[in-house]
């Protein structure tokens, strides 16, 4: 991998760095001006001209805590966490088979894949909510998990796929020629091999749920709000709160903002598919 | 990156060297997850083409009816103005993000100092839910006290005392922009990974033969690029063409129908207007659509990036 200190141009580094910054400072003011309206009294938030200054309260997260969030907040948490386990169960032996093994029909399962991943949410929310309807999948946990599977299972043995493709088969093949069983090769070879792939992905797919809003919105119903779902509750008929729909987004945002620094490298293989390996 | 110049036919010598017998592990390998993608992508798909050809309202599924939702479909002018909005969107967000994101990628790869912090901070716009992205805009451009509002717009006359997600003449503008602050920045980081990639054997065989950075982006950098950056436009492309959440949340589809793409205008005919077999038909346009654009997406990253 190159460096780009052994380039040439290293004389003007500093210069490009304050480009750099301060074209993320404009990038990611528009989430500092949310954050700081978490704390802002409404008549600071409302006036006109904008008010730098003002008095922290903390009105808008007992407001918040009142309405039960707190409770929306552990839907979003256990949904993602239980589709996230399922697709990592069930999805791992799939993305390990399509790297490792020759199939028939192996293009065109992975190009239905494919298909299944990239399908406009609003076209599958359609045939869900009729079919949901019909076996009393609606409002329930269960669906939600199953909704979610279409594109976080697509996604994880698309990504998880390349990174099987990265590890060495020589390994697989000597441990195949000490007379090791398939189980066993996958257990202790390629499984530690592939932990961090797996990780990486599953974080992935557990944001994508994280984030996923139509789904949640259509099929959930009164009784599976997830954390995106609540925002649109804080447009009430007495007005718009909203400190409150900030303090909810930034709540949404906080693993975001984990994931970016841990993840970093991956994230650009993740939303790319594969196609390009960070 | 490493495969686009030197591919490493690992997957290959794999499939062949491993099990050479077709055997049934594989399949039963991938088994569980293919019969969960039949019964969550494959039916569903399966269920909406049939409603296509029925006579289905307010949630009750009835005649036969042949082509005739199509037809009314194509004869209807809000359906033609919603490929005309989402072409607008794409055609303008998706090339400002891609030259942007260029620009950008050059630019961090000079040598920028702290990129540890500031390439995660660049991801956020990307990995946010974006019905937070909407949330942000929304308190930006408030009608009367939202900061860009009243400090931009208000300021120089352009739009005083509306959102402008009100105006019908400049909605769709702003939700361009908004695309365009999401997008930029992962466009950036993605073409950044493939500049990191390049082999510098060729640079410094072009400085040794007094290359200028000019001709040295022409003949090296960008030939060298172009699977990539056709991969990831491509894909941006894709992406843009069904974003939904954010317009949603931001304008709904209006002020009238200015702002409603073809998402919008299925999600309005199911839960709207219930009129379930007409937004199948649109679904199923759509759907058709984007197996064509995945196809070619896969076919330049297999054959050109090696990726697959």
């Amino acid at each position: 991998m190159a460096e780009a200190s052994d380039r040439p141009e290293g004389s003007k580094g500093w210069f490009w760095t304050g480009i750099t910054i301060v074209y993320a400072l404009i990038v990611l003011f528009p989430i500092y001006w949310m954050a700081t309206m978490m704390v802002k009294p409404n008549d600071a938030m409302f006036a006109r001209p904008t008010q730098w200054l003002f008095t922290p309260t903390l009105e808008h997260f007992s407001y918040v805590l009142d309405q039960g969030f707190h409770w929306y907040l552990l839907t979003s948490f256990a949904l993602c966490s239980v589709s996230t386990a399922l697709v990592v169960i069930i999805g791992t032996p799939a993305a390990y088979a399509f790297a490792r093994f020759e199939m028939r029909g192996k293009d065109d399962l992975f190009l239905f894949i494919l298909g299944s991943r990239m399908a406009p949410p609003v076209c599958l929310v359609i045939p869900f909510y009729l079919i949901f309807a019909k076996v009393g999948l609606l409002d329930t946990f269960t669906g939600l998990t199953l909704a979610y599977m279409t594109f976080n299972l697509s996604f994880y043995i698309w990504v998880l796929r390349s990174f099987c493709r990265d590890l060495p088969v020589e390994l697989e093949e000597a441990a195949a020629l000490e007379g090791w069983s398939r189980l066993q090769i996958f257990r202790r070879v390629v499984f530690p091999l592939l932990r961090n792939g797996i990780v990486a992905t599953a974080v992935l797919c557990f944001i994508f749920a994280w984030n996923e809003f139509l789904f949640a919105f259509m099929l959930g119903g009164k009784a599976m709000q997830t954390l995106p779902v609540s925002i649109p509750k804080l447009i009430t008929a007495q007005g718009v709160r909203w400190g409150e729909m900030a303090v909810v987004g930034m709540t949404a945002l906080l693993p975001v903002l984990a994931v970016v620094f841990v993840l970093q490298r991956h994230i650009v293989r993740g939303l790319t598919l594969g196609a390009v390996k960070g | 990156m490493a495969s686009a110049s030197e591919p490493i036919p690992a997957a290959d010598t794999a499939a062949k060297m491993l099990p050479r017998e077709r055997s049934w592990y594989p399949y039963l390998l991938i088994a569980p997850s293919m019969l969960m993608l039949v019964v969550v992508s494959l039916i569903p798909f399966l269920y909406t083409i049939y409603l296509s050809f029925h006579a289905a309202k307010f949630g009750r599924v009835t005649d036969f009816i042949g082509f005739d939702n199509y037809a009314v479909l194509l004869a209807d002018a809000r359906f033609w103005n919603s490929i005309s909005i989402a072409a607008t969107f794409v055609f303008i967000a998706v090339p400002i993000e891609f030259m942007l994101g260029l620009i950008g990628a050059l630019v961090l790869n000079q040598n920028v100092r702290g990129r540890s912090i500031l390439i995660p901070l660049l991801f956020m716009p990307a990995m946010m839910a974006p019905i937070v992205v909407g949330l942000l805009w929304k308190i930006m451009l408030a009608g009367s006290w939202g900061f860009l509002s009243y400090n931009v717009l208000e300021r120089f006359d352009i739009l005083p005392g509306t959102s402008v997600f009100a105006s019908p003449d400049y909605a769709l503008y702003a939700l361009i922009f908004v695309d365009i602050w999401q997008w930029t920045p992962f466009m950036m980081l993605a073409f950044f990974a493939g500049l990191q990639a390049l082999p510098l054997g060729p640079y410094r065989a072009a400085a040794v033969d007094g290359a200028n950075s000019l001709q040295m982006f022409t003949h090296i950098t960008l030939p060298m690029m172009t699977p990539l950056l056709a991969v990831i436009g491509l894909l941006r492309f894709i992406d843009a063409f069904k974003v939904f959440d954010t317009i949603y949340i931001l304008t709904g589809g209006g002020p009238g129908t200015s702002t409603e793409t073809p998402s919008i205008l299925a999600n309005k005919m199911t839960f709207e207007f219930w009129n379930i077999g007409e937004a199948s038909a649109l679904a199923v346009l759509v759907w058709i659509a984007f197996f064509a654009f995945c196809s070619v997406f896969y076919q330049i990253a297999k054959k050109r990036l090696n990726a697959f």
